[in-house]
């Protein structure tokens, strides 16, 4: 029985290959490409700007498959940007691409493509969903499924990631077969509505050249003594050691980030360590679990889940205590558990814990 | 199996257009300038294309047709051709052109490109009906316009425009007279002699001939600084003549004009069904003034959905329809036309144009009104989910 499935087509080469996949088995594909930035803030290589259009439009007419542009810039703009800012402005580090996940690409999109008569919507994520259930992509070292937590088992029954099983390399040489003109495409890396990784300049632009985090504040040590002088709360992260523009003997680090003091509080090397965190905002892919459980948590993409325990707490949070401590976690980042290849949920990183 | 409704953006090629036309695409392949046989058989063809659209239009006289590449440069080369020209003619003083908010791209761009080599450029509104403003035209044009143009029928609402009201007003204060007729030929009757227009474009592709092919009627003594420096088209118009497309766009308009009232009373019923079931639907609303439109174009809105995405649904249906002029397909950006109607912005996101033509049928009525009320409702659905 051939079924509809909607490809979300950025331009790249993975979801060029997804498309071609889904095509390939038989399946009717329709390539649809997100315009995520209203006209005018394109150009610089973003998902959806003219250039990433185009690509996706002649990879599908190579694939002999419909594609369409859908202008998704006001809920893009609502849905990541703004909450985005607000985490910088507000002392903690965003993940923009969960976000992404869970509210444009498998939320509206997803609900557009039910309304297409879609059956699924498959995208290039280098991930794997088995009966439901979300698991790593094979290929650990391109593995994306710290960014896909988000997806609620409705979404998980409905998501498809046909590059999941391969290597990029497979990937590239599987789409140099076929002929698209993405296949040695360079990969983007930055934040894709953020021009040249300028986070500052984007946070200007965006909120303005006095907002609070971009404004110059003390650097203290946990005693409160002041070292040095930072350039705004939004150009630091927990465990970052460079740009404090400190010249002591050892070497110092973030530890923290206060916005009420609009501080940033520095540590030796051995004080970005944590032994456990809280996390929120969490998604559950089988339901939220009715106790204590062992797993697997990832704290930052390309970070080797460590073995902890996580304890469910009364206000929909959770206490996530390591075996062993684990290099800082950074508000605002995901915290994602896993069980050996499987996603058993997620959340936001809200603070770390010493103990 | 396609349901082709969107004859606004372009239409089928008539076989008997296509049939036609090949000989000229084969064995007839001189150049119409030439002085041996083969051009001047093709000079022949030309020219009877010529009279063919003089027809149509009840122009005067066949040399009032001057042939272009498309009916975006038949309304380039009437705007600025005539802008410069009676800037040029008045030393200068006529620096003006007036124009309406609602026009196609084809003339607003030419206008904003003429804005920046100096011209000032005042556009008329319009009513929420669509229909544009008479007396407020009165009031833009003076002295020191140098052209004046307001389209014959509006592409995205199908609304009448009052040409030959705005027409007297140009003609009092002295200044050319332009309408933008590519919607109305073949839909309604667009007479050249009676409109008092001086300048009146028309296209090809919108009327079952093929794309690459259109055409300026020029009132005979109006004078144009040409875009395209050339001998061709009498001094007018330079560039060797797309001879199988005029011969198209010729044969094109004799069957037009020889078919408007039963075509014209075809499209209409259809129309009318399609409006009958389409504002059956909750929340939908007819765009436009209810009677003064072509008869095949219908513009509605719906509120709480993206027209594009309702474009897409029916896409994957196999109907062709559209959520705004072929030309800015993709982005949801409002339409100039509803913003100027002062539809509020919300249902202007809502839109959807349908617009039969020759080759439409009961048949594709019957899919688009099964279609409609589902998609619809998909679409609401799923923009209140997500």
């Amino acid at each position: 029985m051939k079924r509809r499935v909607l490809v979300a087509m950025s331009g790249g080469v993975d979801s060029s290959l997804a498309a071609a996949l889904v095509a390939e088995r038989g399946d009717e594909a329709v390539g649809v490409t997100m315009k995520l930035l209203s006209r005018g803030e394109t150009g610089f290589g973003c998902c959806g700007s003219p250039a990433d259009v185009d690509d996706a439009k002649r990879v599908c007419e190579r694939l002999g498959i419909a594609h369409y542009v859908s202008d998704m810039a006001d809920i893009f703009a609502s849905k990541v940007i703004r909450p985005y800012l607000d985490a910088y402005l507000g002392g903690t580090t965003p993940n923009p691409c969960v976000e992404c996940n869970r509210s444009l690409k498998f939320g509206h999109l997803l609900a557009l493509a039910e309304a297409w008569g879609c059956a699924a919507v498959a995208t290039g994520h280098y991930a794997r969903v088995v009966n439901g259930r979300l698991l790593k992509a094979l290929d650990l070292a391109k593995d994306q499924s710290y960014f896909l937590y988000s997806l609620n088992a409705r979404a998980l029954c409905r998501a498809e990631f046909p590059v999941g099983g391969l290597s990029k390399e497979e990937v590239r040489a599987k789409a140099r077969a076929l002929g698209l003109k993405t296949a040695d495409k360079t990969e983007s890396m930055e934040t894709c509505f953020v021009p040249g990784r300028d986070v500052r300049g984007f946070i200007a632009q965006s909120a303005g050249a006095d907002a609070p985090g971009l404004a110059s504040g003390p650097i203290r040590d946990r005693e409160g003594r002041e070292l040095g002088r930072h350039t705004g709360l939004a150009s630091y992260t927990v465990g970052q050691r460079s740009g404090l523009g400190l010249h002591g003997p050892e070497p110092r680090f973030v530890v923290r980030l206060d916005p009420a003091e609009n501080a940033v509080i520095v540590g030796g090397a051995d004080e970005v360590w944590s032994r456990g965190l809280v996390a929120g905002t969490l998604t559950w892919a089988g339901g939220a679990p009715c106790g204590p459980l062992r797993a697997e948590v990832r704290i930052r993409h390309r970070h080797a889940p460590s073995p902890a325990s996580i304890e469910p707490l009364p206000d929909k949070t959770v206490k996530v205590v390591f075996d062993a401590p684990q290099r800082a976690p950074a508000p605002g980042q995901a915290a994602v558990f896993y069980s050996g290849d499987e996603v058993l949920g997620g959340g936001t990183i809200l603070r770390g814990e010493d103990a | 199996m396609t349901s082709y409704l969107d004859c606004n953006a372009t239409t089928p090629i008539r076989p008997e257009v296509l049939d036609g036309m090949l000989p000229w695409l084969r064995e007839g392949y001189g150049n119409p300038s030439s002085v041996y046989a083969l051009g001047q058989r093709a000079r022949a063809a030309v020219e009877r294309a010529r009279e063919q659209v003089a027809a149509v239009l009840s122009a005067a006289d066949a040399s009032e047709i001057l042939f272009t590449s498309c009916g975006t440069e038949s309304d380039a080369l009437a705007v600025a051709g005539a802008a410069w020209q009676a800037h040029d003619e008045s030393k200068g003083r006529r620096r003006k052109i007036v124009t309406s908010a609602i026009e196609h791209e084809a003339v607003l761009a030419q206008a904003g490109q003429l804005r920046r080599r100096g011209f000032e450029v005042l556009e008329g509104g319009c009513g929420l009906d669509g229909v544009v403003g008479v007396a407020e035209f009165a009031s833009l044009i003076d002295g020191e316009t140098a052209v004046v143009s307001v389209m014959h029928s509006n592409n995205e609402t199908g609304v009448l425009q009052p040409v030959a009201e705005i027409a007297s007003a140009a003609r009092a204060a002295g200044a050319l007279i332009h309408t933008d007729a590519v919607q109305s030929l073949g839909k309604i009757r667009v007479d050249a002699k009676s409109l008092g227009a001086d300048l009146i474009a028309v296209s090809g592709h919108k009327v079952n001939a093929p794309k690459g092919v259109g055409a300026l009627w020029v009132r005979r003594g109006v004078r144009l600084a040409p875009l395209i420096a050339g001998r061709q088209e009498k001094n007018r118009r330079g560039g060797t003549e797309n001879v199988a497309s005029i011969v198209g766009f010729g044969i094109a308009c004799e069957l037009a004009g020889r078919e408007l009232a039963s075509a014209s009373a075809h499209a209409l019923a259809l129309r009318r069904r399609i409006e009958a079931g389409v504002l059956l639907v909750s929340g939908a609303r007819l765009n436009g003034h209810a009677e003064r439109r072509l008869p095949n174009t219908s513009h509605f809105s719906f509120e709480g959905l993206d027209g594009h995405h309702l474009v897409v649904a029916l896409d994957l249906e196999g109907i062709c329809v559209s959520s705004g002029p072929a030309c800015t397909s993709g982005a949801s950006a409002a339409s100039h036309v509803l913003t100027a109607m002062g539809v509020p912005p919300a249902l202007a996101a809502g839109s959807l144009r349908v617009s039969v033509g020759w080759g439409s049928t009961d048949a594709d009525v019957d899919r688009l009104l099964a279609a409609i009320p589902k998609a619809v409702e998909k679409l609401r659905a799923a923009a209140i989910a997500a």
